[in-house]
């Protein structure tokens, strides 16, 4: 059903419940345009970084920014139209129209763009939605090339020599700007009234277009990359009702909601190989130097999906002060897209269960057709609380979400490995299922009637299907104390502990995807940190003074330690810490300004061991790292006014320093490791000053200025320098830019 | 003649919501209760509406055009002003006298609240009692102002609402300045479109039963569920990804390849080492620590659908 179709169901499913109102005489409306504002973009960056207008349409030329109008009707009609930015890539436009406390019609659509990296070079040219082809010469001249020198000298088959080979080319390729568009309409119908009964029916749709970074790799040894295609449906609908009184409410419905991927199956040419042939290890070259594999890739894309829920919210009141409340919903989750080939090159033959051998192109010889998956979530919660007295209240909390995947387990007799070699290892799929519970309960004190300290417990319980771990719980004690003694001073405090305990962690279970395990290949020490053992504290303190009626100060600091002491390997610690502080002053309306920082620390410490075939057991091979980042953040704010004009002044100031420090004992592999400075290091400077003259009561005219520097040091730009152009990687520009735009606009309003 | 009669069905399916409308409209335009009329006297202690405008007429003025000023408020709340304010006959006899002020935030935040959701209490408001901002000590005028508001929508205190929510939440403030976030202080999407500051039943006032649920509401494409599943991803999407802001690519908690191995030091080349000298030499160069590392080739790291993937390649 397309968009339009369904916006028609929507309006004719209106229709009757407005038609039931009293007919009226006609009503008059009154109109009032405010503002609308005609505006003028300069735009101008230095580079084809996407960074610049990542969200964001900055292009140069006409705009309307900002249009609003507001209609009033006798009998509390009210119609209202909102947009912003028109026309324009990032453009929103919202509009309302009903009688207050009868119904409403509200219709969004909201573009939102959001640019990966602009100026990609690739060989491959897109022949239809989803297929990228390398011209048959080229290829062929590649392999050609390629094959003689692996017979000649297969060592001298390098990036260097690759780079050689690619180079003319990449020359004369295209660009391409890798990027999507979210076209986003939602719409809603509601009926009734605050208090009784009300019903809505909610309606979004989403198409989004573009394309998007994705890895294509043909081998181990070197990677290749291709735009996937992104051409999405997603439709949402939920039919709610409600009623509420003053001591009870309940509200439940139905919804639902379907991904659909027009574009499923992505194809592309091996710009090394024009014909498919067989790789025993699949690690192209370079490295070991082999040059087999498949003349074509290809990639099954998200599979379309459908999600149905119904749900039943309520509240009531018990008695003087005591509530309860709860909620409970059951979502079944479905895929069952027919599942492709193990793999389209013709040289590869599949091994079966009983070893006899199959062409593994033949979709036909897959143990399913399709994926036929389906989980069901169950998800309930209930909260009861009251006061206990005049200063003392008490909460219970539970929370159940359960997670059971109810697909059937697929075996497969093997799979192809980067489509150029059948690996007869036999796999079975994983329904991984979880449930988890929180049970608490929170006991207030009201110290003063400004003062409150309150004490928490939360045990938080899970219980897992197929991972390491069975069951796992968590206690987690709070206490807060919140005080504002009169109107100049409050103060927001909390202290947080958890201790996680687990049951038995079995590494075995990473093996349950194979048929017949083949012995762990993780390091036995090693616990995965969002199930393991673990103790954390966490604070935060907030304070804020107004020492004047026009001059207040903020300071705040939380922070949060994780340790996993039972870790020997992965994850051990991780450690946050985040101080703010902020001025703000504003002695009369006209004239307020606001000074703010904010410090962003955060170090992780993590520990592994280097093995070949089998784990190490050899702690000279052990290697650590800490991750320590620092984020300062620094705005201004400024706003004045005098007579006509108003000046506005916002400076943004963001640097990361990330580093990454490595240690490993000297005698084992490795017995050396050497850290970095460039952990994501990023720097952005944003400098928006605007100055406006009312001219009349509806009449303004404006000039802004916004100014922004950015900068981006990373070690994942910069290991990309030994591989390029060889490894035929997108490489779009997402770096450094400095940009500005001028505007220039007249801001109007009129009945 | 087919691609005529595609563009004629097009046009017709674009005609058609806009008849729908257009007929609906046509009917709306007739389509409310008459409003009642305000009470003529009011009862004992109660001053009446047409007092208070006599000295608050500026009041009234900000509510005009607003739900507070409508028929529908007068419905609703049988005493006009007084309907939130509270008798106010005694004020008006002695107006200076600053005790007899019926001023609402005088009141303890509970009873703010309570007085609110006389009316609000149902939809979002539901889960006000007993949520995060309610036992913190939050009054609904923490956030809205009835009478001088600054927003287009909601009536809120300040212009935006993300301005509210920031004016405590500091430290998302500033994520939201890091590289790597989602749309917010662009105005593309909003803190009330993951959150409910109303309450909610689920922790950090999410408005959806999980993490996971409510990140498939925007990104229904990773939903699956998937013939290959990994088994963190189903679990919590904040596993891996810290949804206010980020310095790594994808709203990354740590940057590949590390984040990789906080989990996966398996033989061979997971639990490899990629450091400076990674890096810095081309002959020990490796292509797990360029570009997007290990999904560089594990492509499908959200769950893989394809026969050929266990390990969430393509």
């Amino acid at each position: 059903m397309s968009t339009h179709r369904k916006l028609a169901l929507l309006l004719l499913i209106a229709l009757p419940a407005t038609a039931q109102e009293p007919a009226q005489e006609p009503r008059s409306f009154t109109f009032t345009v405010d503002p609308i504002v005609l505006g003028i973009f300069e735009s101008s960056v230095d580079t084809g970084s996407s960074k610049w207008e990542e969200y964001r349409d900055r292009s140069s030329g006409f705009v309307i920014p900002r249009l609003g109008i507001e209609g009033r009707g006798d009998g509390d009609r009210f119609l209202t139209f909102r947009a912003t930015n028109v026309r324009r890539d990032d453009a929103r436009y919202t509009f309302g129209y009903g009688v207050l406390d009868r119904w409403a019609l509200t219709v969004d659509s909201n573009k939102i763009p959001h640019r990966f990296g602009n100026d990609g070079r690739m060989l491959f040219t897109q022949t239809s939605p989803g297929v990228y082809q390398i011209a048959d010469p080229v290829q062929l001249a590649l392999q050609t090339a390629l094959e003689k020198q692996f017979a000649a000298n297969r060592a001298l088959i390098t990036f260097p020599f690759l780079n050689g080979l690619i180079s003319p080319y990449l020359a004369t390729a295209g660009f391409v700007d890798l990027g999507l568009e979210r076209d986003r309409l939602n719409a809603n119908l509601g009926f009734g009234s605050l208090r009784g009964f009300s019903w809505g029916l909610d309606y979004k749709h989403e198409d989004r277009d573009g394309n998007r970074p994705y890895g294509a790799s043909f081998g181990f040894s070197n990677a290749t990359e291709v735009p996937e295609v992104i051409d999405y449906s997603i439709d949402d609908a939920e039919l709610a009702g409600s009623w509420s009184t003053d001591r009870a409410g309940v509200r439940f419905g139905y919804r639902m909601s379907t991904f659909r991927n027009n574009v499923s199956t992505m194809y592309w040419d091996n710009p090394w190989r024009l014909t498919g042939a067989t790789d025993p290890s699949a690690y192209t070259a370079p490295g070991s130097g082999s040059i087999g594999g498949s003349g074509v890739g290809f990639a099954d894309l998200w599979a379309d999906n459908e999600s149905t829920v119904v749900f039943a919210d309520g509240r009531t009141r018990l008695g003087s002060s005591w509530y309860a409340q709860g909620s409970v919903s059951y979502n079944t989750m479905t895929q069952d897209d027919p599942l492709l080939p193990y793999t389209l090159n013709p040289s590869i033959q599949g091994i079966d269960f009983d070893h006899s051998t199959f062409d593994a192109t033949d979709v036909n010889k897959l143990p399913a057709r399709n994926a036929d998956n389906e989980v069901n979530v169950t998800n309930l919660s209930a909260q009861v609380g009251g006061d206990l007295g005049p200063a003392f209240d008490l909460t219970f909390r539970y929370r159940l979400y359960d997670y059971d995947n109810a697909s059937k387990r697929i075996e497969f007799p093997g799979y192809v490995r980067y489509h150029a070699v059948w690996e007869e290892i036999a796999r079975i799929t994983v329904p991984f299922s979880y449930t988890k519970t929180d049970l608490g309960a929170e006991l207030g004190w009201d110290v003063t009637p400004s003062s409150r300290l309150a004490l928490s417990y939360n045990l938080q319980s899970w219980d897992r299907e197929f991972r390491e771990i069975d069951s796992s719980d968590e206690d987690v004690v709070k206490v807060s104390f919140d005080t504002h003694p009169g109107t100049r001073f409050s103060l927001r405090s909390s202290y947080e502990s958890g201790d996680r305990s687990i049951g038995d962690y079995s590494p075995e279970a990473a093996e349950n995807s194979f048929v017949e395990p083949e012995g762990v290949t993780n390091l036995p020490g090693l616990r995965k940190y969002d199930e393991a053992a673990r103790e954390y504290d966490q604070f935060n303190v907030s304070a804020q003074l107004f020492a004047t009626d026009a001059l207040s100060f903020f300071f705040g600091v939380t922070g949060r330690d994780e340790d996993y002491k039972e870790s020997r390997f992965g994850l051990v610690s991780d450690d946050v810490k985040q101080y703010n502080a902020e001025l703000a002053y504003a002695p009369r309306d006209t004239f307020n300004v606001y000074l703010f920082g904010h410090r962003f620390d955060r170090e992780s410490f993590q520990r592994s061991r280097q093995s070949g075939a089998t784990p190490s057991t050899n702690p000279q091979d052990d290697w650590d790292l800490t991750l320590g980042e620092t984020t300062d953040t620094f705005g201004l704010g400024l706003t004045a006014k005098a007579r006509a004009w108003t000046a506005d002044l916002q400076a943004n100031y963001s640097k990361t320093d990330g580093n990454a420090d490595f240690f490993s004992p000297p005698g084992g592999t490795p017995d050396l490791a050497v850290g970095f400075g460039d952990y994501e290091d990023v720097e952005l400077l944003a400098l928006l000053a605007r100055v406006d003259y009312q001219l009349n009561p509806r009449a303004k005219a404006g000039v802004g200025y916004r100014w922004e520097d950015y900068t981006i040091d990373s070690f994942l730009l910069r290991g990309l320098r030994n591989y390029l152009p060889g490894a035929l990687l997108l490489n779009p520009d997402y770096g450094d830019y400095t940009g500005s735009v001028l505007t220039l606009d007249l801001s109007l309003s009129f009945d | 003649m087919t691609g005529n009669r595609e563009e004629i069905t097009m046009r017709l399916h674009r005609l058609v919501p806009a008849l729908c409308a257009a007929v609906l409209l046509a009917f709306a335009g007739r389509a409310w209760a008459a409003p009642q009329a305000p009470e003529s006297t009011p009862p004992p202690g109660y001053a009446g509406s047409d007092v208070c405008m006599a000295c608050h007429g500026e009041v009234a003025g900000h509510l005009a055009g607003t739900p507070h000023g409508s028929k529908a408020f007068e419905r609703l709340a049988a005493h006009g002003c007084e309907s939130c304010h509270g008798p106010a006959a005694a004020h008006t006899e002695n107006p200076d006298d600053p005790v007899l002020r019926p001023d609402i935030t005088k009141r303890s935040a509970q009873d703010q609240a309570k007085l609110c959701q006389s009316c609000h209490s149902g939809r979002q408001q539901m889960f006000w009692q007993g949520g995060v901002h309610a036992s913190r000590g939050l009054a609904c005028q923490s956030c809205h102002s009835i009478h001088s508001f600054k927003s287009d929508r909601a009536q809120l205190r300040t212009a935006s609402e993300i301005d509210v929510c920031l004016s405590c939440h500091k430290d998302v403030r500033a994520e939201m300045w890091k590289s790597s976030h989602h749309p917010v202080r662009e105005g593309k999407i909003a803190c009330a479109d993951c959150h409910n500051p109303h309450g909610s039943t689920t922790a950090k006032m999410i408005k959806a039963a999980s993490v996971n649920d409510l990140c498939y509401s925007c990104h229904a494409d990773k939903r699956g569920p998937f013939l290959w599943e990994h088994a963190p991803v189903r679990e919590s999407c904040l596993n891996c990804h810290v949804p206010h802001g980020s310095n790594h690519i994808k709203l990354q908690k740590t940057s590949v390849p590390y984040l990789c191995q906080q989990c996966h030091a398996n033989t061979r080349h997971p639990g490899t080492l990629y450091d400076g000298a990674t890096l810095a030499d081309q002959s020990r160069a490796s292509n797990r620590i360029f570009n997007r590392a290990c999904t560089d080739c594990h492509a499908a790291v959200h769950g893989s659908n394809h026969p050929s993937s266990p390990y969430l390649g393509h």
